[in-house]
Order: structure tokens, then C-alpha cells, then sequence
């Protein structure tokens, strides 16, 4: 489903005429198969975000090469992969990243218009997903009138509505007390159960991590650590 | 995307920020009203004066002066005329002579003045001549008068002192009030023989009166005679026309008689044009209304670009807030741009929906601008006559309008104000496809 092969990132740091290389990934390789829920661990600064920025297609790496679903997504242009991640990829982010002036409702109709969907379908199914994520009551609420967990449901059911076979999550617990991260990971578990959705979560939680059949530990930019949990 | 979304997106963002974007459909619409009001003036003034010059004279018809041959003015002859007929697209020539000296008229104890001419009555009538009263000559001694002509009559005996009123004209009461049709006129010429005045009395009857002329200040007091009247006045004076002996004036050489009005009607405006420039071609001197219509159209263009020029300069001026408003626009919504982009907004819809909003800017600003445009101009329109009238006591002639707002100008200031507000937008909606998604999305963090 996710192949990475030999991907390296540097970023250039520093004002223009003296400028420092920093490589951020070295030579990362691994796979992910259909329905896995894959855990990239690692301490602060390690790469994860970076790793996961570069499958997402939110920048271009230096080096390496990303297939998903057997198509070479780094030589994607940028218009390329937004209609990619349309169809192929939802995303949870640490700290939900929903447009403050649109309602729950609004929040997670976005891709289904951004698609072209037709009004009239568009609203059961946006109804239906709120109430998979247990929010059925919320749907006028605005970003600011709810709280963090039901935030982060209301970025799940944004990621959920287009059905993507895969899902990535940057740290999708990290602003939750742990009472709401148990029920989120629970539910991420469900979907994966139920719809055989492929997860690739970044935490630094080795509690989340075990929600994962897979597992890869980086340090410094490199896999020190790749197993199958369970 | 569907087009309904789009715009739905539009408009939600054009409700956060209303107050602003009035601003700047305000000044779009300054601009447009500007625009549209200054050309106005050249566009009204323009068709004023074509009407001017259309009211008064037939728009197909041209004055054929005269030939240049071999470097010499000549009047027109019969040979020419022969030639004029034959034009394709000419419907008619008419040809005048006129007498020599003006005699005067006298009915009963009435008598005046006219000025007398020859006429060719079939081209008269194919050029469109038409009688309010009475029919065409059917003897020699048959006449048309001018439709004025009657009103000029007064009593003899008068006084000039009294007969004329503080407006120059004869006084009512000394008119000749009937109708002169079927009546018996004395034309009087006069001749000096070995200086001592001789006089001549023709009778003439009036046939008929022709239609008064297309202006009402014009007068016509024409007489219309025939070739054998004129060939009667020219036996007693024993000159060519009827001339008197004046030491003054020495008599035209006999080669160089030809008519002294010659009139080509064209069928249509546009065979005007080719016709005299065929005739020009031909070193006859031509002058039409085409002539002078096209110098008018020339100097006219010139103008109303020239103002459309400036006007445009207005809006480009509001474009610079059509600028501001969009960047300001594109700043606010960078993290909600991030967003969208992450979740898959390919960077052209992004750039429509600022599109969108830039040009419905311009639309708005182009119809309010416009609707204005035209208050103003029919206020101008009621305003200034009455401005001028008031202030230096002169009337405007007739239907004249100072401004005049064709669809032409309205498609023309709608088009500048529609390409000034998208150029203006590319820039900030070319922004928004480059927000960065990472650095848009830690910008809360
Ligand atoms: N756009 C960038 N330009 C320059 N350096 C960057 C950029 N993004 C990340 N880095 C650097 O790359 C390194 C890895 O960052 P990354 O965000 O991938 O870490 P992480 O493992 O996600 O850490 P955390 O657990 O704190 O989120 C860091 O040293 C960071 O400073
Ligand atoms: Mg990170």
C-alpha cells in the first residue's frame, strides 16, 4: 500500500550566504500493507513529522522515492497531489486543524464539496459520519464551542468522509487527556477493524504505539528499530 | 468543485469583511461613473451636433459647385449634367438658374420681394420637392413660389418706419393674409438704358406653394420661373439672366453660363460618399454633408478616446483597492487556505474562488457605477439647459443633450472595469495557490 524507498531529506538552514545542511532523514525504507496500523516512534526532532509531511505530499523530498498504492507519488506536482490526497488520504493532525469560522457540519463537508459532490448527497452523508464519530448533536457547533476531543472527532469524520484507504496521523492524541486519548484510539482501532483502513500514526506514546501491528522507531533520521508488535 | 460552491465560498467570505469590500466596490463604482460620465459628454455632444448638421439639409444630397477644366473654374452645363444623371446610385440632379437682378412683386396693392430662379421641375420633383398647396405649372406662365412667399408681401404705401414691428418683421395687419394660389402676380424687372431706368411688368400666375423648409428659422421666398419667362426678361434687358447694366459688374462671358445650383441627390448615405469621391476624382467640386460628417466623426473619435483614457485611469486608481482588499483577503485566510490544500484543494480552485471574488467586485462596482452614470447624465441633461439659460439668457437648440450614454460606452467602461479588476486579483489569487500548506497549519500552534 505504502512503499518508501532509500528517502532522504535535508533542509537548508541559516541566512543565504551562510547556510548549514541539516538531514533530517537518512536513507529511510520500509512498507506498510493494506489494513495495517503502522506507529512511527522516536524522541523530539527525530523526523517523524518531516516523514510523514513527505508522504502526504505537503513537500518534495531530496532524495528517495514514495509509492502509494503503486504510483510513484514524489514526482507528483503539487495540483497532482491534492487531487491524490482527495481520494486517497485522510489526515488527523495533533491539533485538529478544522476552519474556525465553519461549523462541525461545515467542517466536515469540506472535501465532499472540494470533490464536487452534489448538494442534495452530500448532506446524509455528512450526517452519518458526525453520528459514527458520535457527534450527531454537534453539528452547528463551531470549532470554538466544542472541546478538544470532540475537535479531534470532528477532524476524524473530515478524514473518514471521503472513505480513504489510508489515514495518517501526526500525534492524534497529543492534545488529549488520556481518558479521551483511549476512547480516539479505540475508535481508530474500530475503523481499521471495520473498514480496513491503513493507519500510519506518529506518537511518542509507547501506550499509542501499541495500538499498531507495525512498528518503527527513528533516531536521528534513521530506523534503529523496525518490529511487529503482538 | 461545482460552480455553485465556488460561489457559495464567495460570497461567505465577502459577508466576514463586508464593510471593506463596500469600500472598494465604492470606489470601482466612482471609477465606473467617472469613466462613464466623462465619455458621456463626448458621445451626447457628438450626436448633437451630427443632428445639427443632419436637420437642415437632406443627408444624400451634395452641392456640385462647379468642374475645374484645364485649370479654370466652370459652372455646370448641360453636357455635365447629362454626365451627373448617369451616375449609378444618383436618383436626381436638379439644376438652377438665377436671374440676375431680384425684381419685385406686386398683387393688387401688395408687393415684396423674391429671389428667382429657373428650375428643372422633374429632377425638383424626383429630389423631392413637395407643395403644401396648389399643383406643378402646367403653362410658361405658371409659377411655384416659396412658402414664405406670401407672408413677405405688404402694402405698398407704407412707411418702412411703420411696417416693420421691434423684431424686423412686417407687422400683421400690413401681411398679405390670403392664399396667393390661382392668383395673378406683376413681376417688375428693371433695366438702365442710356441711364434712365426702364421697367418691364410680366404677368405670372402661382400654381403652387412648396412645403416650408426643414428649419423653422429658415425662410423661402423663392419664385420659380419658367425657361420662357426667363427668355422674356432676358429680351428686355438684353443681357444674359436678366443682368442689369451695372459699370460695376461687368457681364459673364458667354462660355462661362452654366447653372448656378446644381444639386445631386445620392439614393443613400453611404453612395454619397462614393459618389463624390468618384466626382472629385473628376475635378468637379463637390461638397457634401458626408464630408464635413466624417471630419466631425474623425475629431469626435479622437475626443471620446481621449476621455474613455482618462476615465480608465480612474479605475485603474480604484484597482489599487481591489489589490489591497484581495491581499488583505488572501493574509486573513492563509491558515484556512493551508487547511484546504492539506485536505486536497487543487491550487486552481484556490485561485477561482479569489478570482471570483475580485471580478464580482468589478461586476458590482461596473452596474452600481453604471446605474449612476446614467442618473447623472439625465440630471446633466436637465440641468445645463436650464443652467445656460438662467445664466446668459441663450436657449439650446432643440433636443440638443450634452451627455448621452450609448450600450457602445457601457460596453466599452464595463469591459475596462471587467479587465482592470482581474488583473488586479491575478496577483493575490496567484498568492493564495502558494500558501505553503506546513506553514500555514503551525501558524496556530
Ligand atoms: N521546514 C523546515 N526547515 C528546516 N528544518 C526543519 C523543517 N522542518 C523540520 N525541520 C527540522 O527537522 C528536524 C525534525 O523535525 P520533525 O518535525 O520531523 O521532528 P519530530 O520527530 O516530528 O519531532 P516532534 O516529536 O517534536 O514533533 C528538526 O530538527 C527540525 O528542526
Ligand atoms: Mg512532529
Amino acid at each position: 500500500m505504502i512503499e518508501v524507498k532509500g528517502l532522504n531529506q535535508t533542509f537548508m538552514l541559516g541566512k543565504k550566504h551562510n547556510q548549514t545542511k541539516l538531514q533530517v532523514l537518512k536513507d529511510v525504507s520500509f512498507t506498510v500493507e493494506k489494513g495495517d496500523i503502522m506507529a512511527i516512534t522516536g524522541r523530539s526532532g527525530s523526523g517523524k513529522s518531516t516523514l510523514l509531511n513527505l508522504i502526504g505530499g505537503f513537500m518534495k523530498p531530496s532524495g528517495g522515492q514514495i509509492f502509494i498504492n503503486n504510483q510513484n507519488v514524489s514526482e507528483f506536482n503539487e495540483g497532482e497531489f491534492s487531487d491524490f490526497r482527495l481520494q486517497h488520504i485522510g489526515f488527523i493532525f495533533q491539533n485538529f486543524q478544522l476552519i474556525t469560522s465553519m461549523t462541525a457540519y461545515e467542517n466536515v463537508e469540506l472535501p465532499l464539496v472540494l470533490k464536487g459532490v452534489p448538494e442534495t448527497q452530500r448532506n446524509e452523508l455528512v450526517i452519518n459520519t458526525l453520528a459514527k464519530v458520535g457527534l450527531a448533536d454537534y453539528q452547528n457547533h463551531y470549532p470554538s464551542e466544542l472541546s478538544g476531543g470532540q475537535q479531534q472527532r470532528v477532524s476524524i469524520a473530515r478524514a473518514l468522509i471521503i472513505e480513504p484507504p489510508i489515514i495518517l496521523a501526526d500525534e492524534p492524541t497529543g492534545s488529549l487527556d488520556s481518558e479521551t486519548e483511549q476512547d480516539v484510539l479505540a475508535f481508530i482501532q474500530q475503523l481499521n477493524r471495520d473498514y480496513g483502513i491503513t493507519f500510519l500514526i506518529i506518537t511518542h506514546d509507547e501506550e499509542v504505539a501499541q495500538i499498531g501491528n507495525k512498528q518503527i522507531h527513528l533516531h536521528d533520521g534513521k530506523i534503529v528499530k523496525e518490529e511487529l508488535a503482538r | 468543485m461545482t460552480w455553485k460552491d465556488k460561489w457559495r465560498f464567495v460570497r461567505k467570505n465577502m459577508k466576514k469583511s463586508k464593510s471593506r469590500i463596500f469600500m472598494t466596490v465604492l470606489a470601482t463604482a466612482m471609477g465606473v461613473t467617472f469613466l462613464i460620465v466623462l465619455a458621456s459628454v463626448g458621445f451626447g455632444l457628438h450626436d448633437s451636433i451630427i443632428k445639427e448638421q443632419l436637420q437642415d439639409r437632406a443627408v444624400t444630397q451634395m452641392e456640385i459647385a462647379g468642374l475645374e477644366t484645364e485649370g479654370a473654374f466652370q459652372l455646370i452645363t448641360d453636357k455635365q449634367i447629362e454626365e451627373l444623371e448617369n451616375i449609378e446610385g444618383m436618383r436626381a440632379v436638379t439644376r438652377r438658374v438665377e436671374l440676375q437682378q431680384t425684381p419685385s412683386f406686386q398683387i393688387e396693392d401688395y408687393e415684396g420681394s423674391g429671389s428667382t430662379v429657373v428650375a428643372h421641375f422633374p429632377s425638383e420633383i424626383e429630389a423631392g420637392l413637395e407643395l403644401s398647396e396648389g399643383k406643378l405649372p402646367e403653362n410658361d406662365h405658371q409659377v411655384i413660389v416659396g412658402h414664405h412667399f406670401a407672408q413677405n408681401l405688404h402694402q405698398a404705401n407704407v412707411e418702412p418706419d411703420e411696417l416693420y414691428n421691434e423684431n424686423g418683421e412686417i407687422k400683421d395687419e400690413y401681411q398679405y393674409s390670403e392664399s396667393i394660389v390661382g392668383k395673378e402676380i406683376e413681376m417688375m424687372i428693371t433695366q438702365m438704358v442710356d441711364g434712365e431706368e426702364q421697367q418691364h411688368s410680366i404677368s405670372l400666375t402661382v400654381s403652387g406653394v412648396a412645403e416650408a423648409p426643414a428649419r423653422d428659422w429658415m425662410i423661402d421666398t423663392t419664385v420659380f420661373i419658367s425657361e420662357a419667362v426667363l427668355a422674356e426678361v432676358e429680351e428686355f434687358t438684353g443681357t444674359p439672366r436678366g443682368a442689369r447694366n451695372d459699370p460695376d459688374y461687368p457681364l459673364p462671358e458667354e462660355e462661362t453660363l452654366g447653372y448656378h445650383q446644381v444639386i445631386g441627390y445620392a439614393d443613400s448615405l453611404e453612395e454619397v460618399e462614393t459618389i463624390s469621391d468618384m466626382l472629385k476624382e473628376k475635378n468637379y467640386y463637390v461638397y457634401s454633408v458626408a464630408d464635413e460628417l466624417s471630419q466631425i466623426n474623425v475629431i469626435f473619435t479622437i475626443a471620446k478616446a481621449g476621455l474613455i483614457f482618462i476615465g480608465t485611469i480612474a479605475i485603474i486608481i480604484a484597482s489599487i483597492g481591489i489589490y489591497n482588499t484581495m491581499t488583505m483577503a488572501v493574509t486573513e485566510r492563509t491558515q484556512d487556505i493551508g487547511i484546504m490544500k492539506a485536505i486536497g484543494a487543487h491550487p486552481k480552485k484556490i485561485k477561482q474562488i479569489f478570482l471570483i471574488e475580485s471580478s464580482y467586485i468589478g461586476v458590482l462596482g461596473a452596474i452600481i457605477g453604471t446605474a449612476v452614470a446614467y442618473a447623472i447624465s439625465i440630471l446633466v441633461n436637465a440641468g445645463i439647459p436650464l443652467i445656460i439659460s438662467g445664466a446668459m439668457g441663450e436657449e439650446l437648440p432643440e433636443g440638443f443633450q450634452f451627455s448621452a450614454i450609448p450600450w457602445s460606452l457601457v460596453a466599452i467602461s464595463t469591459a475596462i472595469c471587467l479587465i482592470v479588476t482581474i488583473l488586479s486579483g491575478l496577483k493575490p489569487a496567484r498568492r493564495a495557490t502558494q500558501v505553503d500548506v506546513l506553514k500555514a497549519m503551525r501558524r496556530e500552534i
